[in-house]
């Protein structure tokens, strides 16, 4: 018998019991439904993870610092090099920071494009020609490579060392009516020169025009808040602020930019051998990878579940197809049909309630999904990424999987079709 | 050409034990209508399905064209009955939900037929029953008469050489049941093909060539109506001292 026939009167058979094979599909629909969205979530939490990379750091950028002293028993050995405390302040434990020796020796890593320290200049605040001061919480340099979202204007072109972008709350509160209204105008920051003796204080303003207004986003944790001025001005602030004080020229933190992201292990890797520590854009993001992936394996599990579930109700519903077409099955082996071919029509009867319920479900979960992406995106304030992004692949793998599944279900009652007796399943009285 | 040889069936076993069928001796020529006579429980359906290949006697030979079918795998007779074979029962058993066309089509996907022959095929058989116009009908609806005649189809449609019908005409009134008889037996003279109607109804038995007389599992006689004189010569040699040694229950 061919397959295409037998595929086809498998089909029919199914028909003639629409309603059973509905209920007995539905079954592994649920399955299907919860696998194919815990899949999408899976995707979706994935590619979110990833822009959330984009918008903090850049995968070609690294995070080194000195390797910290180990914490041991007892009191800290104390070393020549290292600061102790913030800047030099008295504390007890000491931290390492890097030195320009440090940095020199990191710039000259194979790979290794660009070395950044993260200057991290406190300034007394910014204002505008309105005259109201604010406290700056920080400054961050600028980084082209860095995905932001803008409120207005644009920093396509990069950002010169006389320009400021500033948080959209704080284009607010500088007294500017809009976003756009900021745009071009000068605002300026007061630095203290932490060497002057406190009986002769020194300080002095920075003008900035404001080149763009960033706008609030889920995904980025470290510009949000920040104040971004371009890399070189950033020095310059640092430096006037900290040139002449013990902490000047170590930093905790230096960014570097690598050719390649593909090289991003490897540079790592160098950089630990030569007594840094060194955390990638996938450290980083590791954590929130590894909770997204437990709380998938455990939806999965559910979904999975129901597919067992499934699986005995096809089980059950091809047995009592078997017993109710004892006949029709003793007419076909009377007529010559090979137990191999009988095994087969049930097998792939199976197989279509298994593509019925993979279809239903899957296809339900692809509606729901989209459907819910919009209110999901806004309830959990992450703008227009959608958290459940449906793989064509992941779901026709899951359609797939399911009728597999369920030819598997269907193999011990088709077997017990395909041993039925011709002369016993025909005899009527 | 069908020879059985001393065939024996038994059911059941040790003192449970019911022989079925014992030595069963005939030989039935190509293009011959043959009825197996009995009543039930006489072992008539069991001969059947012994000479079709759907029961193996545990004794004996069938013989069909030569070649033994008791000696023949499950697959190789699964084939021969594919490929020359036709069944049709006294229940119909046409699948009621599928159409006309479809439980015509059966045989023939079974027996791997391609798809423009299978379409003639089916259409010819059709045709040759009367039922043609009702080929996209369900079977469901078709009458008792129709739905044999939709079984007559069914037997014919891949060019069986034997054609074995259980009872065909037990199920219909006496005016459907003679049309069914007249299709078959005139598809049996005209394609010479051997038909071998297994019947209770001495009626019906009486319009074939050979009737062979079953009773307690043995053949009580056989009469060739062609040829009067050899079968009375097998029922001198047979009958009388059998018939009544064994005294086996029912």
């Amino acid at each position: 018998m061919k397959y295409i026939d037998t595929i086809k009167r498998a089909g029919r058979s199914l028909k003639n019991a629409k309603a059973r094979t509905l209920l007995t599909s539905l079954a592994i629909g649920v399955g299907a439904f919860t696998i194919t969205l815990s899949l999408a979530a899976g995707e979706g939490g994935k590619s979110y993870t990833d822009q959330i990379v984009n918008a903090n750091t850049s995968r070609t950028e690294l995070l080194v610092t000195k390797k910290q002293p180990v914490s041991s028993q007892g009191p800290q050995v104390y070393d020549e090099n290292a600061v102790s405390g913030a800047a030099g302040a008295g504390s007890a434990t000491q931290i390492a920071f890097l030195s320009q020796a440090d940095l020199a020796t990191i710039a000259k890593q194979d790979n290794v494009k660009t070395v950044t320290p993260n200057y991290r200049p406190s300034v007394r605040y910014i204002t505008s020609e309105a005259g109201k001061k604010f406290v700056v919480d920080s400054i961050a340099a600028f980084s082209s490579s860095v995905t932001g979202a803008y409120a207005a204007g644009t920093v396509d072109g990069g950002l010169s060392s006389s320009e400021i972008i500033v948080p959209e709350e704080y284009s607010k509160s500088l007294g500017f009516n809009s976003p756009q209204d900021a745009i071009g105008k000068t605002v300026s920051i007061r630095a203290d020169k932490l060497s002057s003796p406190v009986t002769a204080p020194e300080s002095k303003d920075f003008n900035y025009t404001i080149k763009a207004v960033s706008s609030k986003s889920g995904l980025a944790f470290r510009t949000q808040a920040s104040v971004q001025l371009s890399a070189d001005a950033t020095r310059d602030l640092y430096t006037y602020i900290n040139q002449g004080t013990r902490a000047y020229g170590n930093f905790l933190l230096a960014a570097v930019e690598i050719n390649n992201a593909s090289q991003a292990n490897d540079v790592k890797a160098a950089l630990q051998a030569k007594g840094f520590e060194a955390q990638t854009a996938e450290d980083l993001l590791g954590t929130v990878n590894t909770f997204i992936n437990v709380l998938l394996g455990i939806v999965i599990g559910f979904g999975a579940l129901a597919v067992l579930t499934s699986v005995f109700g096809i089980i059950n519903t091809q047995y009592i197809s078997v017993l109710e077409r004892t006949q029709q099955i003793g007419l076909m082996k009377a007529l010559g049909m090979r137990r191999r071919d009988v095994g087969r029509l049930f097998k792939l009867e199976a197989a279509w309630i298994g593509f019925l319920g993979g279809a239903i479900g899957a296809g339900l979960a692809v509606i729901a999904g989209t459907v819910a992406n919009p209110f999901i995106s806004k309830a959990l304030n992450i703008g227009d990424i959608s958290l459940l992004s449906f793989n064509p692949f992941a779901v026709g793998g899951v359609v797939i999987g399911l009728m597999l599944v369920a030819v598997v279900s269907g193999i011990l009652p088709a077997r017990k079709a395909s041993k039925l007796d011709p002369i016993e399943a025909l005899r009527t009285e | 050409m069908i020879e059985v040889k001393n065939v024996k069936m038994t059911y059941g076993k040790k003192q449970n034990a019911f022989v079925a069928l014992e030595d069963i001796n005939f030989t039935i020529p190509d293009g011959a209508s043959v009825a197996i006579l009995g009543k039930s429980g006489s072992g008539k359906s069991t001969l059947m399905h012994a000479m079709s290949g759907l029961d193996r006697p545990e004794q004996g030979q069938v013989i069909v064209d030569g070649q033994d079918i008791l000696t023949l795998k499950e697959k190789q007779i699964d084939k021969f009955r594919a490929s020359k074979i036709g069944f049709i029962f006294q229940s119909f058993f046409v699948q009621a939900n599928e159409t006309v066309s479809d439980n015509v089509s059966l045989p023939l996907e079974i027996a791997d037929v391609s798809w423009g022959e299978r379409k003639k095929k089916i259409r010819a058989a059709l045709e040759s029953v009367d039922l043609l116009d009702k080929i996209g009908n369900k079977a469901k609806n078709l009458s008792g008469g129709q739905k044999q005649r939709l079984a007559v189809a069914r037997a014919i449609v891949n060019e069986p050489q034997i054609i074995f019908a259980d009872e065909p005409t037990g199920n219909l009134d006496s005016v459907t049941g003679e049309k069914v008889e007249d299709m078959l037996f005139g598809y049996n003279k005209e394609n010479g093909v051997t038909l071998i109607i297994v019947t209770h109804d001495p009626d019906l038995a009486a319009k074939c060539d050979i009737q062979i007389n079953i009773k307690d599992g043995r053949i009580e006689s056989i009469r060739d109506t062609n040829e009067v004189e050899a079968v009375a010569e097998v029922v001198a040699d047979d009958a009388p001292t059998d018939a009544e040694s064994d005294g086996e229950e029912a």
